[in-house]
């Protein structure tokens, strides 16, 4: 019996019991449906084993989209425990729980996924190849992510949730102020979920660097292929240190060492260091591919080409080197010196330059333009101005003097959210609703989706404007309740509905899946929006091949010049083609991962050998197979495009 | 598979062109994660708490010992690679056994040195310098851990297939890491253990 | 037997031998640390390049300029995070 104590929950409450129930039902209802239905061989054989890189996107999707659900919940909790003064509807620690997971799992757990949603689903198609250069390697990158995620999730109702942040600032985040094992989890989850990344970032630059068609030269990639090109250079580039970072917090609180301790020569600064510079590039991460899906739509849906293409790449290169050189931004008041402060407070005030240019790019790819309002186009336009909002306002938190004002309060809070809501999960939703019929052959509903866009638009913009009120009043970020006498009362009031809002957006975005399952037309062609990039010259569905022969480009708008001036896309003739094999080891591989850090976050040290061991095992096999892959014949081939075209 | 014989048998197919550029793409991010292991040790390299300090504990003999296999394993490999391109294959499986053997050796002085640490009262426990230094030298050690067993795995595949598109890729991208780890090393003993000692 | 060694490669070996030995006069002739800083840094980064180039062969493939350019991107990278974080806690603490 002492042995199951450590799983319990240190602080457990209704809600955490009602949930356990609830995550107990659902596994039975997926296993007991699967079993009935007869899909056990179907999800493993056409999913788990996938090495698609369409597939895999889907996959992505789907994760992002229920992690979305999981940590809009954590943000409802926490507004509706701010509406009022004194509120009781969450204790501090459970407080202090939700707001750790809320941070972890949107950016970790939702934003990631779903910007790798897009990559793999998209890039190899933007680039006319037919998979990634690694197809093996892409697979274990997602079940890597996975499996971290589920890990995380976990922790709530096995040992309990990580409670110091999603910054997890030591020593805070140390044994003797965090006893219990949510912080474990943090640690190691991420982990498990960025080493992943890591594959991903080589992966993709290895991918849009030597897979690209013929005639697209670096200079003729389409804007979001850039994009994504970029955003790897920095995963590949701060990923490695989040690695080192988290492994030297877990060796704080497993093996008892001093990195970020107080005592014994640690230092605890190091760690909110070393965090921010992987931390800041972070965010880039995320907004570099949402800057390059708005730049396909802005430029689809105006019926003109992207202005300055040129000034665009070099902005997103420099925005990625200066990404690098702004992280003591997130901690001016932490003890340096006024050199280094300053330092760092003007790099990232030239950031807004080459951000400027991009917003300015966008708003002259619509001067004069044939705008057409749809869905995404109406995310991609409630971005500009919000955006530029949130922008200016990190322009004043840059200012490090100005800094010690703000740090730490509401006005921070409603800085960042007004960047990656309007920023990342606007053109996630409109790279959504954009990408929706090439994935699944059906589009969603535009009445409904515009209903979700103004909805969210306008919960978004009560429910965070407010804070920058409050902040600026001293309201601090991170405490579970105030008192009435601040007088924060009405304006938090306010943001709950505005949070309550967003949930309806949310909401109606569900339900708009629901309803264009059963409504939506199939036939609707493979190119339903007059869209000007490759992925659109292909089939809907979209075959397994990608392309039946390769393409030939000569702009970055191949299938625009192909429609419209009589480029010849197809130029050669059908041969067969070579493809890999499926895999179960990746999966395989992240489900030992995950027992992995199962045993590390209760310090279940044979478990934990036994994984490791079983991990190399299965690095041993794969390099002593030998698979050469498959290939797709010529009739093959024929039939499906002949099918495919029919279908049209 | 198509085998280009214009190029060195390591770049033959399409997949190993993409193999290598990939793998310059993981050592550039390996660059990343011991640069973030040296930024950490200068950080902690004088917050030696109770424990003692990096002068007291480094031994120039050792470390000379050390850089010297290292050194010359990465000449060795150096040379199987040349002498895989030759289409040598027993010269090629020679010098890489040579380059394992002297990485083992690295590995036992490396060992030994830890335990010295160990005895001198320098755990991981004692403070974040030791933590640091045992860190540093430790994700290193692990490197080269991993690639003996990996080397010893390419060895295998290229005794008994031969030297095919697919062995001479995995013996090359071998030896891009069995380099960079010696690159590494060069900057273990030029800022921790000399400019410790210095 | 002489083909199996490359005047190239030996005079690398050689010439990296002749580094490491520089780089032990730090120790061996008692330099100031401002002079050793200077004598390590110049042999661990000269070192460092020879092992890229004439090891590594990074200027043999197409890719020639994409490898060399990511690789002195990351470096660039490296040093601003070492430099960049000692400015914080060493230099201007």
């Amino acid at each position: 019996m002492e042995f199951f104590e450590r799983f319990a929950i240190p602080n457990p409450s209704l809600a955490i019991y009602a949930s356990m129930v609830a995550i107990g039902l659902t596994v039975v209802a997926i296993i007991a449906g699967l079993t009935y239905f007869k899909k056990w061989g179907y999800l493993w054989r056409e999913w788990l084993t996938t090495v698609d890189h369409k597939r895999i996107g889907i996959m992505y999707l789907l994760s992002a989209l229920i992690m979305l659900f999981r940590g809009g919940v954590d943000a409802i909790m926490l507004r509706a425990q701010l509406a009022v003064p004194d509120n009781k509807l969450l204790d501090p620690q459970h407080y202090n729980e939700v707001f750790s997971t809320h941070g972890v799992i949107m950016v970790m757990f939702m934003a990631m996924p779903f910007i790798f949603a897009f990559m793999n689903y998209v890039v190899p198609l933007q680039i006319g190849a037919r998979d990634v250069a690694f197809p093996r390697l892409n697979a274990l990158s997602f079940w890597l992510f996975f499996f971290g995620a589920m890990l995380f999730n976990i922790s709530f109702v096995i040992g309990g949730s990580p409670d110091a942040g999603w910054t997890s600032y030591f020593p805070l985040a140390g044994n003797d102020f965090s006893q219990h094992v949510g912080t474990n989890y943090y640690m190691i989850a991420i982990q498990i979920s960025g080493i992943g990344s890591l594959m991903t970032g080589i992966n993709m630059i290895t991918t849009i660097m030597k897979m690209r068609a013929p005639g697209m030269t670096l200079m003729k990639m389409p804007m979001f292929t850039w994009s994504v090109l970029v955003t790897n250079l920095i995963i590949v580039t701060v990923f490695p240190v989040i690695t080192v970072a988290l492994a030297m917090g877990t060796m704080d609180r497993l093996f008892g060492t001093h990195f970020f301790a107080t005592t014994n020569g640690g230092m605890d600064m190091l760690w909110a260091n070393l965090f921010w510079v992987w931390g800041h590039p972070e965010v880039y991460i995320l907004i570099l591919p949402a800057f390059g899906i708005y730049s396909e739509i802005i430029s689809t849906f105006a019926g003109r080409n992207l202005y300055g293409y040129k000034s665009m790449v070099a902005s997103m290169v420099i925005i990625s080197a200066l990404s690098c050189m702004v992280w003591a931004h997130h901690f001016f008041t932490m003890g340096q010196g006024a050199v280094a402060n300053s330092f760092f407070s003007i790099t990232t005030m030239m950031i807004a330059v080459p951000t400027g240019v991009k917003i300015f790019n966008w708003l002259f790819t619509l001067w004069k333009g044939k705008i057409r309002f749809t869905v995404p186009m109406l995310y991609s336009l409630g971005f500009i101005p919000l955006f530029v909002i949130g922008g200016m306002t990190g322009v004043m938190l840059a200012m490090s003097a100005a800094d010690y004002q703000y740090h730490n309060t509401m006005f921070l809070v409603a800085h960042f959210h007004n960047t990656i809501i309007p920023g990342v999960v606007f053109a996630m939703l409109a790279g959504l609703t954009y990408y929706w019929p090439k994935m699944f052959g059906f589009m969603l509903n535009e009445r409904i989706g515009k209903w979700s866009f103004w909805t969210l638009t306008i919960g978004f913009c009560l429910a965070f404007f407010p804070m920058y009120i409050t902040g600026l009043d001293g309201q601090a970020r991170r405490m579970y309740t105030y008192s009435e006498a601040t007088g924060y009362g009405p304006l938090n009031m306010v943001s709950f509905v505005g949070a309550g809002v967003m949930a309806i957006s949310f909401a109606l975005i569900v339900y708009n899946v629901y309803y264009s399952v059963r409504y939506s037309p199939r036939n609707i062609g493979a190119d339903p929006w007059d869209a000007r990039s490759l992925e659109w010259a292909t089939h809907t569905p979209v075959p397994e091949y990608n392309f039946a022969v390769e393409p030939q480009v000569a702009s970055s708008e191949g299938f625009w010049d192909a429609k419209k001036k009589g480029h010849a896309l197809f130029p050669g003739k059908v041969e067969k083609i070579h493809m890999p094999n499926n895999s179960g080891v990746p999966f395989i591989m992240g489900a030992i991962f995950f027992v992995l850090g199962f045993s590390l976050v209760f310090s279940l040290w044979i478990p934990a050998i036994l994984s490791l061991i079983g991990i190399l095992a299965c690095m041993a096999l794969r390099s002593f197979e030998q698979d050469h892959g498959r290939y797709i014949s010529v009739k093959e081939i024929e039939e499906t495009e002949t099918k495919l075209r029919g279908a049209k | 598979m198509k085998v280009d014989h214009s190029l060195p048998l390591e770049y033959g197919t399409k997949q190993n062109g993409l193999n290598i550029f990939g793998f310059w793409v993981f050592l550039a991010a390996e660059i990343m994660l011991f640069a973030t292991l040296f930024t950490s040790y200068f950080t902690l390299e004088h917050r030696t708490g109770s424990g003692p300090s990096g002068t007291e504990i480094f031994e120039i003999a050792p470390v000379i010992i050390e850089t010297l296999l290292l050194l010359t394993s990465s000449f060795t490999i150096g040379l199987g690679v040349h002498a895989m391109r030759l289409g040598r294959k027993k010269a090629m499986m020679t010098f890489f056994v040579i380059t394992l053997l002297l990485g083992l050796g690295f590995l036992g002085f490396e060992i030994d040195e830890f335990i010295t640490y160990i005895h001198d009262g320098a755990t991981l426990q004692t403070s974040a310098f030791t933590a640091m230094l045992m860190t540093t030298l430790g994700t290193h050690g692990l490197h080269v851990t991993f690639g003996l067993f990996w080397g010893t795995a390419i060895l295998l595949q290229v005794k008994k297939r031969g030297l095919t598109p697919e062995t001479a890729n995995k013996s090359f991208i071998f030896s891009l890491y069995w380099h960079f780890l010696d690159v590494v090393w060069i900057f273990i003993f030029s800022f921790i253990y000399l400019k410790g000692m210095m | 037997m002489s083909e199996l060694f490359p005047r190239k490669q030996i005079i690398g070996f050689v010439f990296s031998l002749v580094l490491t030995a520089a780089a032990l006069a730090v120790y061996f002739l008692k330099l100031s640390f401002a002079q050793g800083m200077v004598v390590l840094v110049v042999t661990a980064f000269v070192q460092a390049l020879l092992q890229l180039v004439v090891f590594m062969h990074a200027g043999e493939s197409e890719d020639k300029w994409v490898i060399y350019g990511k690789v002195f991107f990351m470096i660039a990278m490296a040093l601003i995070t070492v430099f960049g974080t000692l400015l914080i806690f060493l230099w201007d603490m």
